[in-house]
């Protein structure tokens, strides 16, 4: 049995966002002199990757592509209201919590649809983003011919950009840590199908697991989008984490 | 969560209206920095007889002599730019002055060239054209290569790394590389950065004062010209319609504040340029016509930024709407 957990315009947003900012991590590092210098350009099929005007238009390209995709994200997020990804009051404690019982030093909390340490981690990569995008059309302004901007604007537009760069690309390097942690593996696969087991929901989820219940039964749905015996299984799935704590 | 059609439309044209309102604020912003009252140089080769007849030419060595407290004082011994077994120091050839070297910021080629069925010399004062949308400064990864309000191009050597970026993409490889000086040392100079990037700033500090270059007042036979760009630009333009003659820097990489003015055409230049000057190494500068900026060519790229978000926004609509119109929200 398995749950959906990413809608299309979610696996979407997230494919699109992935592939566009890999693209503008590598091209974007080829904006300093590194890929002659280290025999990047040696490598098969990477020949290009020393040209900066190759690098440059490519970076753009890709930038239309980030920028396309957070503006259809967050008018996503606008018009469905769907803020489970969004911060909320206490969740660097609760991660903190999270933290340690993966130390086996406490219990791991109950979670909505998303863990409050991947709430503050979108946080800062969404941050991070809409940094770069800011700078970066700033700097695409500033290269147009007949644009000047001051001395300190330029240094400081180019310093800031590169400082979100490292961000992000820690964020990236954090995200894609995450699933050297066995519990995080099968959110892996539901990025690609979209459905996750029931059993991982409620484990691993078990305040979402609620909340979808409790929407179905509010929406007055007799069949729930997991199962019929969903409340049922919901109480087993509660008593299973009180037991093991964090079992999953 | 429940979503009628209206509700939908409502809110999708409020996040729509956000989108372009920002943009068009940014719009407004941006379009007032377009700065005025550049200064630039003008050589006329009709005038210059190179100094043939000094040791050094009088703008090269007043060049020298005004720029001696900005030359590097690299620190020895100088590591090779790891993996690349090689590293560039110029410090021991100090006294080089036919090329550009980070210690010699211009040099004159001694041209004979062959027009209109006679032999005649010419001599070009070579340094930095200081363009008006120079891509060394422009692509400079770390902001420090600045064209200033003034027109000169400038580099800052407390910023720079010497990765010699600005050298590979100017059209004419201007800027000279000195290792074992700058910034990199303070990083891991065993692994990254070369050192500091040096070239013609105008006198950048002069004309702030309100003087001249050094090498316009140098020049014996006032074959350096220096005033507003748009002056100079519109000498160079008349005196070429009077006499006939050429001028270069005016259309190159999209327009400079370094004009050249000749009775020659400068295609003729240039390939004595390149037959008696060029030795296959950076420092000496050739004289290519019309020159095309690749960054002057932004429009489909500008637009392509422009429609990103509102296409984001439209798809967005899209999607949500298709889920909604589902009738159950359940993210099937």
């Amino acid at each position: 049995m398995k749950i959906k957990r990413h809608n299309t315009a979610i696996r979407f947003t997230h494919w699109v966002t992935a592939m566009s900012i890999f693209v503008l991590l590598f091209t974007g590092f080829g904006q300093m002199p590194v890929y002659k210098r280290y025999y990047v350009d040696q490598l098969p099929g990477l020949a290009w990757s020393s040209n900066f005007l190759a690098t440059l238009y490519l970076h753009y390209l890709a930038a239309m592509a980030l920028i396309f995709i957070s503006a259809y994200y967050v008018t996503y997020l606008i018009v469905s209201k769907r803020w489970d990804i969004i911060p909320r009051r206490g969740d660097f404690k609760e991660s903190m919590q999270i933290f340690a019982s993966m130390l086996g030093l406490a219990e791991e909390p109950e979670n909505d649809k998303y863990l409050a340490e991947q709430r503050l981690a979108f946080a800062v990569t969404a941050f991070s983003v809409m940094a770069l995008i800011v700078t970066g059309i700033l700097k695409v302004y500033k290269n147009l011919p007949g644009m000047e901007f001051s001395v300190g604007t330029v240094f400081w537009l180019a310093q800031i950009h590169n400082l979100f760069t490292v961000i992000l690309l820690l964020s990236v390097i954090v995200h894609l840590a995450a699933f050297l942690i066995k519990a995080n593996r099968p959110l892996v696969a539901s990025m690609f199908t979209g459905y996750i087991d029931r059993e991982y929901v409620i484990h691993r989820h078990a305040a979402w697991w609620d909340k979808l219940n409790k929407e179905h039964r509010e929406a007055g749905l007799t069949s729930p989008p997991v199962h019929p015996e969903a409340v049922l299984i919901a109480e087993q799935g509660k008593s299973c984490l009180d037991k093991t704590g964090n079992s999953s | 969560m429940t979503m009628t059609r209206r509700s939908f439309l409502k809110r999708a044209t409020i996040s729509g209206i956000a989108a372009a309102s920002i943009m068009t604020g940014a719009g407004k912003v941006l379009a007032g920095t377009r700065s005025t009252g550049n200064y630039a140089i003008l050589h006329d080769l009709n005038k210059c007889d190179g100094c043939v007849h000094q040791d050094t030419p009088k703008c090269v060595l007043a060049c020298r002599v005004k720029n001696e407290l900005n030359f590097p004082q690299p620190q020895q011994p100088i590591k090779n730019y790891w993996p690349q077994p090689k590293h560039e120091d110029w410090s021991g050839k100090r006294h080089v002055t036919d090329r550009l070297t980070p210690y010699n910021w211009t040099y004159v080629q001694h041209l004979e060239v062959e027009h209109q069925g006679k032999k005649i010399e010419v001599h070009v004062p070579r340094k930095c054209m200081h363009c008006d949308n120079p891509p060394c400064s422009t692509l400079c990864p770390f902001g420090v290569n600045d064209k200033t309000a003034e027109g000169p191009v400038v580099i800052n050597p407390k910023g720079c790394f010497g990765g010699a970026k600005c050298r590979d993409v100017c059209p004419w490889h201007i800027p000279q590389r000195q290792g074992g000086v700058g910034l990199y040392l303070e990083v891991v100079p065993d692994l990254a950065g070369g050192g500091v990037m040096y070239k013609c700033d105008m006198c950048h500090d002069l004309i702030k004062q309100g003087q001249q270059p050094a090498c316009v007042n140098a020049c014996p036979r006032n074959a350096i010209m220096f005033g507003p760009q748009y002056e100079l630009h519109e000498y160079a333009q008349n005196w070429a319609r009077q006499n006939q003659g050429y001028v270069y820097g005016d259309e190159e990489n999209g327009g400079t504040a370094n004009f050249y003015i000749s009775m020659i055409p400068f295609e003729v230049i240039n390939l004595a340029i390149i037959d008696q000057d060029l030795d296959g190494t950076t420092g000496r500068v050739d004289m290519a016509v019309n020159i095309e900026n690749p960054l002057d060519e932004p429009g489909n790229i500008l637009s392509g930024l422009l429609m990103a978000p509102v296409a984001g926004v439209l798809a967005a609509g899209i999607s949500t709407y298709q889920i909604m119109k589902g009738g159950n929200d359940v993210e099937d």
